[in-house]
């Protein structure tokens, strides 16, 4: 994690001149790498969905008498410390960034960004200068110290908390899963990220507040919401789509992130983020290879590929730069 | 300039209440949080009557209130109490030769990356059209791609175990007018060179942008037809128009010091403030934890401050806190 | 005007960069000066990255970093291995793990008198002419009374003082702060000095080998306690081996030599550095950036390999811990001696020890380690058997009638590593147990575990002093503080408080054989393995010894070159 991504900086610069069209998706189908990208972003993520009818092995099977194998036709990856299938860990680890990315999603920062940036720049003044202030003092915090002391403090009495469903039918499954886990870090990482998008979204609406189809609407008696979400917000689509984009990849390196400071994915499941921590060193990396770059280039070409589409989008989402 | 004076009055005026709040939210996480840093010093020696009267005599029995007060009045008084990390030593002495070396690696990246994205966005966009500009760009995309906890593992087996040009890690100092540098060793250059390579990208493709975006005015084509080269109305246009951005891009960076420097300070041994943080969580080191909170929001406030200062000195038609249309 | 501001600001930018990009290409330029010009004809060989300026004499290692320097405080290995070879008590180990007399002029023994009969009075007679590192000063009994008064004193508010010294007269009430004094230490003249304790405890001179009874001057340490004022240990004056010259907190610490040292051998070593920060330690030894380094797994086999030019640097030696899985024995379906026998033979330590671990550790039967007095040879506790241990699972009402299984481990980070991993999937297959794995950060573990609030977990206990009692009276008796597993049997009980007082050696090690068999046979623990420690060592390095545990180890070193 750099420090564009950490800030949102990035994003703001790039999309901070996206303007509205309609024919980005033939635009974009005649860039070829923005294709390429799409293609591996697909596989990956259709790897990941299709993992539990797909994957060769089951992630935790292991074959003490065929540690560290190289790539034979039954491990087309090779097998890890304990004899267990690569390619299938990674099929698995990439199901578990689907799902995280989409926990990410539901749980807000995106949300929470938009919301925010279209009541900040529509309403202005005091509602503006209150929102901005807050988004400043999230913005200037040390996040990733304060996701560390809040996941190290709260998360057990979340967990304590939803051990009492444990045994409750649909429920009982989904707390199984980590899902509340995946929630609580992710809502955590949303209260600190949402001040770039708001601040996109909002410089946005302050330049479309003041045009005349807004006016003629508030003239004509629409009421505030009417006007945030029928008028501003399909204006400010294409700079939701850019960001989304780019945030999607943004998820998956986050994962890696916070599962190396532990904060993450809990074992068993696997996810690139465990499997990078338990082959990264340099003693991993010198003797076993192969555990480290399995795992290391398909989540790089994930991330690569988010990145060449959100490029390309951003390219072709805004006119003046065909 | 006299709404910019009111402005930063206004501004100023939030800050303390911003610390306040954050302060105390960071305050009550660890102090409410389960794990008692007593018992983590214990280890497995278990002794509850030793435990109690310990925490009884540190105060961590006391009321929320009174324990935030104290901490907070002797932190204004420049006591920023006693690391648990480093048992029994002044926060001070441990946090302030940490937060020297965090900076100056990340002053030099910071720079870098700048020094690097501005030329290669400006050509990228001379070339646009030409296989030239999505190559160069993708590179740095790439770079920009690869998560660090890759990046570190790889670069120190390429710098030190196969080329053998760096140590693999670590962070020495030399003593330069009573001052301890360690740029100077080379041991800097590893972690300077993995935080500017994934960083150029974004600089460059907001540079490109810009770039590509005066090409296509009609005064460049004017200026063109005047006979001036295109160079010289570009960058003139840069000058005015996208220095602007860049200069919060940066002061903005600031902030992600920490966030990045914990991954890299950890798995290269490097002594800098990050590491401290990491260690400060799991010990429940709660002066630590505070006063690294503490400092880093201050600089930020006041780094957000200088920017957008700056950006109303440099063009006071940029209207400050309402933006367009203000009431 | 505005014009001029572009021009200052440009100015500004292009000034920065030219400052620091210039600085840059110095530190490269300088950094290429200081190897001795030795950088550009040997760039692919790894052995000639740019050397430190080495001192003669001087031992380079890669060190942890010491949580505290204060003796009194001591309570992690990391912390006690500084320790040891700054300061110095009363008694200590020598490599060969005998005790010898260290501060004290002879090892006291009822022979000599030292001991009174009744084995609870130790008389201790101080050497003469020992100095404090300042050399202002000789070592009394008075600072022997200081240091111990001070450890336990409540003011200090040390963690562990009373763990090693509370078996001494007095201590208890002292360190509630009820009493003036520590009744049992008792200052006879300058040069004698009388410990008292509540029982006849033969292992009582093996906790004073600790750092927490070693001395400590009274001039220096001032009102210093565990939590605040520690800036002394940055430049303490101690009695060991080795004098602290620097500490430069997350970066590094120097030892040099105490030219007064009294013990022999005197430290050879003129120099110590341990660097505290670093990348990779086999790298840096490697590159011949420090002298020593341990060994991990991933390494192990490529070293082990005897074409590998590391081969012949590699030495190991067992060291005195075990790893083990604990049950909580109180609660179901862990109160039931079946099922956690059942874990325990479903368990492939073989496989653990060989496969996972690559040979670095020895799989273990017991509790006690190898080398420790008193380890069982002929002990074959619960062997490998999984068809036995199915049996017994299914006559204790099968996988099913166990519940929901989780195992608590300690660690941060995103994996709970090989040994876990490996440990689940046996018991999956063996005994078709799916367990769970709840890690959680040290902090919590230890409540935890403090709270009862655990069906197993997995930990090591490593000896702080060599003697059984340190294992199994700590681990098992009903009433110990450290027992977590809260196994409680009388007739274990029994034995090891007979095995307390019993003043004959081999009765002695005999009684806690017969407590062992019967504590491996009713299975609290599943004994995993014993470590061994294991380093490269550069050839010039000599009489270097890997200890099995953390004692004063410095002084036998020696370098030839």
């Amino acid at each position: 994690m750099n420090y564009y991504e950490v800030t949102g900086g990035r994003l703001e610069a790039d999309v901070a001149e996206a303007r509205p069209s309609f024919l980005f998706l033939r635009r974009l189908a005649r860039r070829r790498l923005a294709l390429v990208g799409l293609v591996v972003i697909v596989v990956i993520y259709g790897a990941g969905l299709l993992a539990p009818v797909a994957a060769p092995y089951s992630f935790t099977e292991t074959d003490f008498g065929n540690t560290f194998a190289g790539p034979s036709l039954e491990h087309p990856f090779g097998t890890d410390r304990l004899g267990r299938d690569l390619l299938s860990r990674v099929m698995w680890a990439a199901q578990t960034t689907v799902i995280v990315s989409f926990a990410a999603i539901i749980t807000g920062g995106l949300v929470l960004g938009v919301s925010l940036g279209l009541l900040s720049g529509y309403a202005g003044g005091r509602v503006d200068n209150v929102i901005m202030r807050v988004g400043d003092a999230f913005f200037g915090l040390p996040d990733i110290l304060l996701l560390l002391l809040i996941t190290a403090t709260v998360r057990p009495r979340v967990d304590n908390f939803f051990d009492k469903f444990d045994d409750w039918p649909v429920l009982g499954g989904l707390i199984d899963s980590g899902l509340p886990d995946y929630v609580l870090v992710f809502g955590a990482l949303a209260l600190f990220g949402w001040v770039g998008m708001a601040r996109i979204v909002r410089s946005q609406v302050l330049s479309l507040r003041e045009t005349d189809y807004v006016m003629a609407a508030r003239a004509a008696g629409a009421r505030t919401p009417r006007i945030l979400f029928r008028h501003l917000l399909p204006n400010v689509s294409n700079i939701i789509i850019v960001a989304l984009t780019f945030s999607l990849g943004a998820m998956a390196g986050t994962e890696i992130a916070l599962t190396w400071l532990g904060i993450g994915i809990q074992p068993p499941h696997p996810s690139f983020g465990t499997m990078i921590f338990d082959a990264s060193g340099l003693s991993n990396l010198r003797n076993h290879p192969n555990l480290m770059m399995v795992p290391a280039i398909t989540v790089a070409l994930l991330l690569f590929a988010f990145n060449l589409v959100g490029d390309a989008l951003n390219d072709v989402l805004s006119p003046r730069r065909r | 300039m006299q709404g910019l004076a009111s402005y930063i009055i206004q501004r100023l005026l939030w800050a303390p209440v911003i610390l306040l709040v954050v302060s105390m939210a960071t305050f009550a996480l660890g102090r409410y949080g389960p794990g008692d840093p007593v018992q983590i010093l214990q280890g497995q020696y278990r002794d509850p009557e030793v435990r109690e009267r310990i925490a009884e005599e540190l105060g961590y029995n006391d009321g929320f209130f009174q324990q935030y007060w104290r901490y907070m009045s002797n932190f204004l008084q420049g006591d920023m109490g006693t690391s648990l990390t480093y048992q029994g030593q002044p926060v001070e002495d441990v946090i302030f030769p940490r937060l020297w070396v965090t900076i100056q690696y990340n002053f030099v990246a910071l720079v870098l990356v700048f020094a690097i994205g501005l030329p290669v966005g400006i050509f990228a966009a001379m070339r646009q059209g030409t296989w030239q500009d999505p190559l160069l760009i993708s590179i740095f995309l790439f770079f920009a791609s690869v998560p660090v906890l890759v990046t570190i593992p790889v670069a120190q087996w390429l710098f030190a175990l196969k080329l053998g040009w760096l140590p693999s890690g670590g962070w020495e100092t030399r003593d330069i007018l009573g001052v301890e540098i360690g740029l100077l060793d080379k041991r800097a250059i590893m972690p300077i060179v993995i935080l500017t390579l994934p960083g150029v990208a974004g600089v460059a493709r907001y540079m490109r942008a810009q770039v590509l975006e005066v090409l296509g005015e009609d005064y460049v084509r004017t200026a063109r037809a005047k006979g001036l080269t295109e160079f010289t109305v570009v960058s003139r246009h840069i000058a005015r128009n996208a220095l602007l951005p860049l200069v919060t891009l940066m002061g903005f960076a600031l902030v992600g010091l920490l966030g990045g420097s914990i991954f890299l300070e950890t798995l290269l041994g490097i002594p800098g403030i990050g590491s401290y943080a990491f260690e400060a969580v799991f010990n429940r080191d709660y002066d630590g934890i505070m006063a690294i909170v503490l400092i880093t929001s201050t600089a930020f406030i006041i780094a957000n401050l200088l920017v957008d200062i700056t950006y109303a000195f440099v063009d006071p038609r940029i209207r400050l806190g309402g933006g367009v249309g203000a009431q | 005007m505005e014009t001029r501001r572009l021009v200052f600001v440009l100015g500004g930018i292009v000034v920065v960069l030219v400052l620091v990009l210039g600085g840059l290409s110095i530190a490269v330029f300088s950094g290429g000066d200081s190897d001795g010009n030795g950088g550009s004809d040997d760039g692919d060989d790894p052995e000639q990255v740019d050397l430190p300026e080495r001192v003669e004499g001087e031992l380079r290692l890669f060190g942890p970093e010491p949580v505290t320097l204060d003796p009194a405080c001591a309570s992690d290995a990391g912390s006690a291995e500084y320790m040891v070879e700054i300061f110095s008590g009363l008694v200590s180990f020598d490599r060969d793990l005998n005790m010898i007399a260290d501060i004290a002029e002879e090892l006291p023994t009822k022979e000599n008198g030292g001991i009174s009969e009744d084995g609870t009075v130790y008389t201790f007679k101080i050497r003469q002419g020992v100095k404090f590192h300042d050399n202002s000063r000789q070592v009394t009994a008075d600072d022997f009374k200081f240091s111990i008064e001070r450890a336990l004193n409540p003011d200090t508010l040390s963690t562990t003082a009373t763990v090693y010294l509370d078996d001494i007269v007095g201590a208890r009430e002292y360190s509630r702060g009820d009493a003036e004094e520590v009744e049992g230490v008792v200052v006879v003249d300058p040069y004698t000095l009388q410990l008292t304790i509540d029982a006849p405890k033969s292992y009582f001179l093996a906790k004073l080998t600790y750092p927490t009874a070693y001395v400590v001057d009274s001039r220096e340490v001032g009102d210093a306690s565990c939590f605040a004022g520690a800036e002394w240990t940055l430049q303490p004056n101690g009695t060991g081996p080795f004098q602290l010259e620097e500490w430069e907190l997350g970066q590094s610490l120097v030892l040099t030599a105490n030219q007064n040292y009294y013990l022999d051998p005197k430290p050879s070593l003129a120099k110590v550095t341990y660097l505290l920060a670093g990348g990779s330690a086999l790298v840096m030894y490697e590159n011949d950036e420090i002298d020593l380094t341990g060994v991990g797994v991933n390494d192990i086999e490529r070293i082990r390999d005897p074409n590998d030019p590391l081969n012949a640097e590699f030495t190991e030696n067992p060291s005195l811990d075990t790893y083990y899985v604990g049950f909580n024995t109180e609660e179901p379906p862990f109160d039931d001696p079946d099922v956690r026998r059942a874990f325990a033979m479903a368990t492939d330590r073989q496989v653990l020890a060989e496969v996972v671990l690559k040979d670095l550790v020895l799989p273990a039967s017991g509790i006690l380690p190898p080398g420790m007095p008193g380890f069982n040879e002929d002990l074959e506790g619960l062997e490998f058997d999984p068809d036995a241990a199915r049996e017994l699972l299914d006559d204790a009402g099968g996988p099913g009638a166990l519940g929901d299984i989780e195992l608590l481990s300690s660690g941060r980070g995103a994996s709970v590593g090989p040994i876990i991993e490996a440990l689940v999937a046996m018991w999956e297959e063996n005994l078709g147990v799916t367990v769970e794995v709840n890690q959680e950060e040290f902090g919590l573990f230890l409540r935890d575990l403090d709270e009862g609030n655990y069906q197993m977990f997995d930990l090591g206990w490593i000896a702080d002093y060599v003697d059984p009692q340190n294992f199994l009276d700590i681990k098992f008796h009903s009433e110990s503080a450290n027992n977590e597993t809260n196994y409680a049997s009388d007739e274990v009980d029994a034995l090891l408080e007979e095995a307390r007082t019993e003043q004959d050696e081999a009765a002695r090690l005999e009684l806690y054989q017969q407590a062992e068999e019967m504590i491996v046979n009713d299975a609290p623990w599943v004994p995993l393995y014993h470590g061994k420690s294991n380093a490269l060592v550069k050839p010039y390095v000599q009489d270097y010894l890997i200890a099995p545990f953390v004692i004063a180890n410095l002084r036998y070193v020696s370098l030839t070159q």
